[in-house]
């Protein structure tokens, strides 16, 4: 569900978007309360936190000492006890460090304590890579948090969608994992109602329509597959349907498996290694719930499965347009 | 019924050189005249390495890059206590470390680059990569250490982590079993006061980052990480004692990052410049130059054939740098394992395809020859 948007927009960049959804929390709410390595007085090093620490006060925009574990068990008894932490990892490569936190506790609180206690804090995290950064600092984990029961993972692709449903999260009553495709924080621009709305956490955008294949993704590679898709229909004539999950887990199964039932054709784009990945599980769904709707078998698009190279080579290991259209002209041809 | 005292502690802290150049003979490392201008040599050239490198970064030549300068001491003094067949774990701010156990430093100019090829250590050299999430490498070097105890070696494993880093979980379970396992271990911790832009003073409410050995049944000791001399002397004494089986020692030197956190980072944003110029007063190159030149060893001439040979030393590196050959895309797919999986050699066929698609058949002959192991 999407409450009705306000008629006053304004354009901004993603990173101003997620700013101004911060700034509405914590003016709306005292319980909400940010921690994070260098959120603070520095405003964060993406400045997704920017002049809240000024206008909030230390105590509620709070810089923690340099200790992930620290940063995560101090959101999960926060929320515990009734508040609103929204936590960040500076970047996604130093979030294996509060693995112990998510997967033995973040999403069994609520079950353990049969239903008597919750974790509703939000986890944001800074997602994705070609900003040509250093090493471990391009990473794309979600696969392993899609795969943990219990919490919600969210990426958004625009300014619009980032500032709704980051205050959709902070609505959330269970554990959201907030990721921001970090090529995007600057890049990507786009109209944006001022004021508070919510985009539905577990729904999915239609990018745009079309017949002939369906183009499955999420994050940065949203634009990928829009470059992708133009290719196409200039150069093959081929009417390319682009769904941007926004949500990873819960899925939203139905939005999918219409597409695909009427296209019959599918590709899942996406950063991360293949092996294991969310775009594996998108496929083994789409397996086992449209099989016979399939004109050709679904193909990914991922990062191949070795480490992340050192940026220099990172244009090749995340999937360019090029591996898109490669992959959606086999699908179309066979 | 008793309130009683049942253990004690004093922290020390060692000083041998002020920053004007005076010092306290008696506590003088025993160090030939040829050590002492070496440790004044490979601070000025690694301070004149950094001030080219951020310059490279600023005019596009070289990718994101963590700065050196004001802790030229506690990168470059610490590794010439120790032997080549020592181990050594840096952090990612470690190119004095690296260059004073004779790196060469085009090698560092490549990896910033964000080039895989810049990981090159010199053969023989018990070196380690350095860990980008910091804190990660502390307990792996307490495995090193336990190594070299296991195989009876009489070799120590020596790493660095920030005040920062002193922070994090990993700390508590290397000192915990360092401590326990009486291990061969030295932990520097390299306080510059500064995690990006949290200051010590919100880190830790402990009095000082070098108590925290006590907790662990670990020696600890503050030095002044400015003085070089201090910096030396304390590392040697602490690898004396992990060759002699007493086991680990964690050492808080007190430096100052005089730059940014990195060339992305803007400093001016979280400290004050008054601060920053007390700590330039305390600049550890300037006194060892004092110290140098009141033993007779140093002069300007000297001086100045050093800042000559220092400047040809980085146009070298440099133009070394720049003459490696841009990077073979399938070159990622070397070394991923002893043997290459089915799945990888499939792939690396795809990215084949993918450069022929892009560049034409052609393109596979004109790439640079893969240097990684494959399959």
């Amino acid at each position: 569900m999407r409450t009705a948007a306000p008629a006053k927009t304004r354009t901004m960049n993603l990173v101003t978007a997620v700013n101004e959804a911060l700034d509405l929390a914590l003016a709306a709410d005292k319980r909400v309360l940010l921690l994070g390595e260098d959120i603070g007085r520095n405003g964060g090093v993406f400045r997704a936190t920017e002049g809240l620490w000024k206008k909030y006060g230390e105590e509620r925009v709070v810089d923690t000492p340099l200790a992930e574990i620290g940063i995560m068990g101090a959101a999960v008894g926060l929320a515990v006890n009734g508040l609103k932490p929204i936590a960040e990892i500076q970047f996604d490569g130093f979030m294996p460090s509060v693995f112990d936190q998510v997967v033995c506790h973040l999403g069994r609180i609520r079950s353990r304590s049969r239903g008597k206690l919750s974790v509703p804090l939000i986890l944001r995290a800074p997602h994705g890579g070609l900003i040509h950064a250093p090493e471990h600092h391009s990473e794309s984990p979600e696969a392993y948090f899609c795969h943990t029961p219990g919490i919600k993972v969210v990426v958004p692709s625009t300014p619009y969608d980032a500032k709704g449903l980051m205050l959709a999260a902070v609505q959330s009553p269970d554990p959201v994992i907030f990721f921001e495709p970090k090529l995007l924080y600057r890049s990507a621009t786009g109209e944006v109602p001022s004021g508070h709305y919510t985009v539905e956490i577990g729904k999915a955008r239609l990018v745009q329509e079309g017949n002939d294949l369906t183009m499955l993704t999420w994050g940065a590679m949203t634009v990928t597959c829009q470059k992708a898709a133009a290719k196409l229909a200039a150069e093959d004539g081929a009417s390319v349907e682009i769904i941007d999950l926004r949500t990873l887990s819960p899925l939203d199964l139905e939005t999918i498996l219409a597409s695909v039932s009427k296209t019959g054709r599918c590709v899942i784009a996406h950063e991360a290694p293949n092996t294991g990945s969310w775009a594996a599980e998108l496929s083994a769904l789409i397996a086992e719930r449209a099989l016979l709707k399939l004109l050709a078998p679904v193909e990914r698009v991922g990062g191949w499965d070795i480490r992340m190279p050192l940026f220099r080579l990172e244009q090749y290991y995340i999937p360019d347009a090029d591996r898109v259209v490669l992959a959606a002209r086999k699908a179309l041809a066979f | 019924m008793a309130l009683k005292t049942v253990a004690t502690f004093d922290v020390q802290r060692l000083e041998i050189l002020s920053p004007d150049g005076s010092y306290d003979k008696a506590l003088l490392p025993k160090v030939s005249n040829d050590l002492l201008l070496k440790m004044y040599r490979l601070m000025v050239q690694i301070r004149a390495f950094d001030e080219r490198a951020i310059l490279l970064q600023r005019s596009g030549r070289l990718g994101t890059y963590p700065m050196i300068t004001g802790q030229e001491a506690t990168q470059c003094i610490p590794p010439l206590a120790l032997k080549p067949t020592d181990w050594v774990v840096p952090t990612y701010r470690g190119g004095g470390v690296y260059f004073a156990r004779g790196m060469q430093m085009r090698y560092a100019l490549l990896y910033w680059a964000g080039d895989d090829r810049g990981t090159h250590f010199p053969d023989g050299n018990k070196d380690m990569i350095f860990s980008i999430p910091v804190g990660t490498h502390l307990t792996q070097v307490m495995g090193l250490a336990w190594g070299e105890k296991f195989k009876k070696t009489k070799g120590v494993a020596l790493t660095y982590l920030g005040d920062g880093t002193s922070s994090k979980g990993d700390l508590h379970e290397a000192l915990t079993f360092a401590g326990q396992f009486k291990l061969p271990a030295i932990y520097i911790i390299e306080n510059n006061h500064w995690a990006i832009s949290v200051p010590r003073s919100r880190q830790s409410a402990s009095q000082t980052l070098a108590q925290k050995a006590w907790g662990y049944g670990v020696a600890g000791l503050q030095v002044d990480g400015n003085d070089p001399l201090a910096v030396y002397a304390a590392t040697a004494e602490a690898v004396a004692r992990a060759r002699a089986g007493e086991g680990p020692t964690l050492i808080e030197c007190e430096t100052y990052r005089l730059g940014h956190h990195t060339t992305a980072d803007d400093a001016t944003r979280y400290r004050a410049d008054k601060e920053v110029e007390m700590w330039r007063k305390r600049d550890p190159i300037s006194r060892m130059k004092k110290f140098l030149t009141g033993k007779k060893l140093w002069d300007e001439k000297k001086e100045k054939k050093l800042t000559t040979e220092t400047r040809s030393w980085i146009d070298g590196e440099v133009k070394a740098y720049e003459e490696f050959p841009n990077p073979n895309p399938l070159d990622m797919f070397a070394n991923n394992y002893e043997h290459a999986t089915p799945a990888l050699i499939e792939q690396r066929a795809q990215l084949e395809e993918l450069l022929k698609f892009k560049g034409g058949a052609k393109i596979l002959t004109e790439l640079p020859p893969v240097e990684g192991r494959f399959p």
